[in-house]
């Protein structure tokens, strides 16, 4: 199946978008792998993403951290070449490559020139049915996530943003990619290969390609490579409740690290838009209210903002704060005003500001390839369509104030998650829904650490 | 893509890179005064002036450019370097003269003594936030070792006790010595209207008063020392190393490039073979940071405590292999081709370009398209990486750790 789903719509594209007018193709192969493309004239390069389904949430528990090692793994050797000829057949294409395991995919992710493109897809197609997973290659591999852990104890900051995530998605789905330190040194060669072995199947795979290249190449190419490649869906996790509540994590920091998350409407939801006019008015820019009212009129940090992040069940606004101890108590609380006052609505100049810094962001992200790529995935796996620069616009002007304030009611910052890292507890009090009691821990007890 | 040029007669250059398939355009000020610049009594004024700069002017609330930015949906910031500080913007092009006519004003600020007061507890702030980031902290430190005596040594951010002790008028001073339009370059990259641009420096930056701001570009030479910072709260070991290397003016730039990625990128370079595939270390990379007049090149590893001797010990070894054999044809293509990439990546966004073009008018005023540094890359040879390479002579290096363990 082959289509440009924006195609009706075309003829509205505005003057200022003509630049990157899009063209979107779909190939859906038989045996579950999707291939998505957006060619885009104006650049010489092209990116490539692939998504598998599993991610650090398909991990087994026993197993967590299981796909952040099998991401080092597969690159240690594939069909002809080891691992030294694997690297060095990237590196001579000029290929810029990385392998994570997100929360709900296993992502392979490339940047080259275009006219290298099929040699680098020739490269993948061997890491995805033919790689070698020795079994001496796979201490290094898990050594290096444990690493990876240790490293985040000397940061504060990414570590705070891991473990909100964990406390406030339904397990598995939050799920700290690197896995525990017991998780890591119980898990054997065996287990993470045959799990690997689930995770690397072409069912529910997506290949998104952005940049120069030709659509009907392309599909002949990733036929003749994965057309034949066969294996069954990777099943959803099993989720059991999020842990939620309030946490402190007493460490000898420089700065408080305080993480307040609450729901959010996801990507397929029919408030998506308003919620992401919600983010921009309270996080978007400059004059948005967070940085207003906690830095610029009370200097209270360096660093504050709200991130919204969905999952495809599950969304959340993620809200940021760093500041010194004296200061915790009242950013912590400056910060929770500003988010629960956006049920009283917004003005219209914010919500103006927020259109046009939304609207903007996109047709800038447009021009990277790389950017590009990982929209493509990220719309077919949330929607199972690609949504278009115009279509994007339109829903963001057609939000209204009433539609933001009636948004923050729905979902309001009422109930929070929260998680602070610093020398000292701060009081938590305000931050549970009223009438409810916080339970409240300082131990170190995260499964991260 | 056209490249223009022009000079304002009060000394305001003014550059542009037309690009017209791009959707976006992007400008920004390239003042070239940083840390470097700075008297020990004001460490971090740049820096601290910089955040000023958002602060408002006699026509402009710091609230109206914050406002004012978001309106027109600009993605837009500033930074402070050791011998620059750029503010700028990305827009779609409908926004050009407004986002220039902001910027234009921004850079004669009003410098009020309330708004002076306030945005010190952010550089604070801003100072607690990197202290908890260590390879932040050993960069900071390995410069002033490795520079010592010399103002590259300067810490950008400055530290509390300086930040505490600034006054209002050393920043004016500051201000009235390193801002003078001749000592500034409006650059503008993408889908740029020249004329407009021009037109617009004019009204926008046409009074500003010309005078001298000289810098003093002297080469340096280093001691090589050798320390560590033992901080017990940290659970890794991380190590720098800074050798000799050629400056932002030297051609010889491109070779220690291709150098810099044979040993040290984050995929397939020796520093990856030897620490990272046998997981000794989780981080090893090199970088070349050419400077105005000198230069540098940086190697950077993480390790486990106990493992930390070792790694080191690893790392001069093929510093010293490298140097003695030079690289082979095969890491000569590859590394080739990864810089001619990420090159070419980074120019097909106007933010990207922003700062390839401005720099190399600040550093070089000289302009060269993209495809020019392609060629010059292509066209480096493995002879020129290991004289290069033995020109800097890689075995000697300020070597510096942190973390838990009292030695090296």
């Amino acid at each position: 199946m082959t289509c440009s789903p924006n195609g009706r719509g075309r003829r509205r594209v505005r003057e200022r978008c003509r630049a990157v007018a899009e063209v979107f193709h779909v190939h859906e192969f038989d045996n579950g792998l999707t291939l998505l493309g957006q060619p885009m004239e104006q650049v010489s390069s092209a990116a490539v993403t692939i998504a598998l389904p599993g991610g650090s949430a398909g991990d087994p528990g026993e197993l967590a951290g299981a796909a952040s090692v099998g991401a080092y793994w597969l690159l240690r050797g594939a069909g002809e070449r080891d691992t030294r000829a694997l690297h060095d057949a990237f590196d001579s294409l000029g290929c810029r490559h990385h392998e994570d395991a997100q929360n709900e995919h296993l992502v392979l992710g490339a940047a080259l020139l275009g006219d290298n493109l099929a040699k680098a897809l020739a490269i993948y197609s061997d890491i995805l049915r033919r790689p070698h997973l020795a079994e001496r290659a796979f201490a290094p591999c898990r050594e290096l996530i444990a690493q990876e852990l240790e490293s985040l104890e000397d940061e504060p900051m990414r570590k705070a943003s891991v473990m909100i995530r964990e406390q406030f998605y339904p397990q598995p789905l939050g799920r700290c990619p690197l896995g525990s330190r017991p998780t890591l040194t119980a898990m054997t060669p065996d287990a993470v290969a045959a799990h690997l072995g689930r995770l690397l199947s072409p069912a529910g795979a997506t290949i998104a390609v952005a940049g120069r290249f030709r659509w009907e190449e392309l599909v002949y190419v990733v036929g003749e490579l994965l057309g034949d490649w066969s294996g069954p869906a990777m099943p959803a996790p099993p989720t059991a409740p999020a842990p939620r509540g309030l946490r402190h994590l007493i460490k000898p920091t420089a700065q408080v690290q305080i993480m307040l998350a609450y729901p959010a409407e996801t990507i397929r939801g029919k408030r998506y838009y308003p919620a992401r006019l919600a983010q921009m008015v309270l996080s978007g820019g400059t004059s948005s209210r967070l940085f207003t009212e906690v830095r610029e009129k009370r200097a209270l940090v360096y660093a504050v903002g709200a991130r919204y992040h969905s999952l495809r069940d599950h969304a959340g606004m993620f809200v940021y704060a760093g500041t010194t101890p004296q200061r915790a108590q009242e950013t912590l609380d400056v910060t929770v005003a500003e988010l629960r006052r956006l049920g009283e609505g917004a003005t219209e100049e914010e919500m103006a500001r927020a259109r046009t810094q939304l609207k903007s962001a996109l047709v800038m992200q447009g021009e990277s390839t790389s950017a590009r790529a990982d929209a493509l995935a990220g719309d077919w796996h949330h929607l199972r369509r690609l949504r278009s620069l115009e279509e994007l616009s339109a829903a963001v002007d057609a939000v209204t104030a009433d539609q933001v304030a009636e948004y923050a009611r729905a979902f309001p910052a009422d109930e929070l998650t929260a998680l602070t890292i610093g020398p000292d507890e701060l009081d938590t009090s305000a931050l549970a829904a009223p009438g409810r009691r916080p339970c409240s821990s300082s131990k170190p007890d995260c499964p991260t650490a | 893509m056209q490249f223009k040029q022009a000079r304002l007669p009060n000394g305001l250059n003014v550059i542009g890179e037309l690009n017209p398939a791009a959707a976006s355009l992007a400008v920004g000020f390239f003042v070239r005064t940083g840390s470097r610049d700075e008297t020990p009594e004001v460490a971090g004024v740049s820096h601290f002036l910089e955040h000023m700069m958002f602060k408002g002017t006699d026509r402009r609330t710091a609230f109206d450019i914050n406002r004012q930015f978001d309106e027109m949906g600009a993605q837009y910031n500033a930074f402070t370097a050791e011998e620059n500080t750029v503010y700028y913007g990305a827009v779609l092009p409908e926004f050009q003269d407004a986002l220039l006519d902001l910027l234009g004003d921004m850079l004669r600020p009003a410098l009020r003594a309330q708004d002076f007061d306030t945005e010190k507890n952010v550089i604070l702030e801003e100072i607690a936030l990197y202290e908890d980031r260590p390879q932040f902290r050993l960069y900071e430190k390995l410069m002033a070792a490795h520079f010592a005596g010399h103002p590259l040594g300067n810490s950008i951010l400055g530290t509390p006790a300086s930040i505490t002790d600034l006054k209002r008028d050393d920043m004016c001073a500051y201000f009235q010595r390193r801002y003078s339009p001749s000592n500034v370059t409006l650059v503008g990259v993408g889908k740029i209207d020249w004329d407009a641009l021009l037109a617009k420096a004019t009204d926008a930056c046409g009074h500003w008063s010309d005078y001298l701001a000289p810098r003093a570009v002297t080469d340096h030479a280093p001691a090589f020392t050798a320390a560590v910072i033992a901080d017990e709260k940290l659970g890794r070991q991380y190590i720098a190393l800074m050798g000799r290397g050629p400056s932002a003016q030297d051609e010889d730039r491109y070779a220690a490039a291709l150098a810099a990625t044979i040993l040290g990128d984050s995929t397939g370079s020796r520093l990856f073979y030897a620490l990272i595939e046998p997981a000794i270390a989780d981080e090893a990379y090199c970088a070349c940071e050419c400077l105005d007049g000198t230069g540098a090149m940086l190697t950077f590893l993480a390790t486990a405590p106990d493992r930390a001797a070792a790694a080191l010990g690893i790392v001069r070894d093929e510093l010293r292999r490298f140097q003695d054999d030079g690289p082979t044809e095969g890491e000569m293509t590859a590394a080739r081709n990864k810089t001619a990439s990420s090159v070419t990546l980074q120019g097909e966004l106007p933010m990207g370009r922003l700062t390839a073009v401005g720099f190399d008018w600040v550093y070089r005023r000289q302009y060269r398209p993209l495809a020019e540094h392609i060629d010059r890359l292509m066209a480096v040879t493995a002879a020129d990486v290991v004289r290069v390479a033995r020109a800097c002579d890689l075995t000697h290096a300020t070597v510096l750790g942190l973390g838990p363990n009292k030695t090296l």
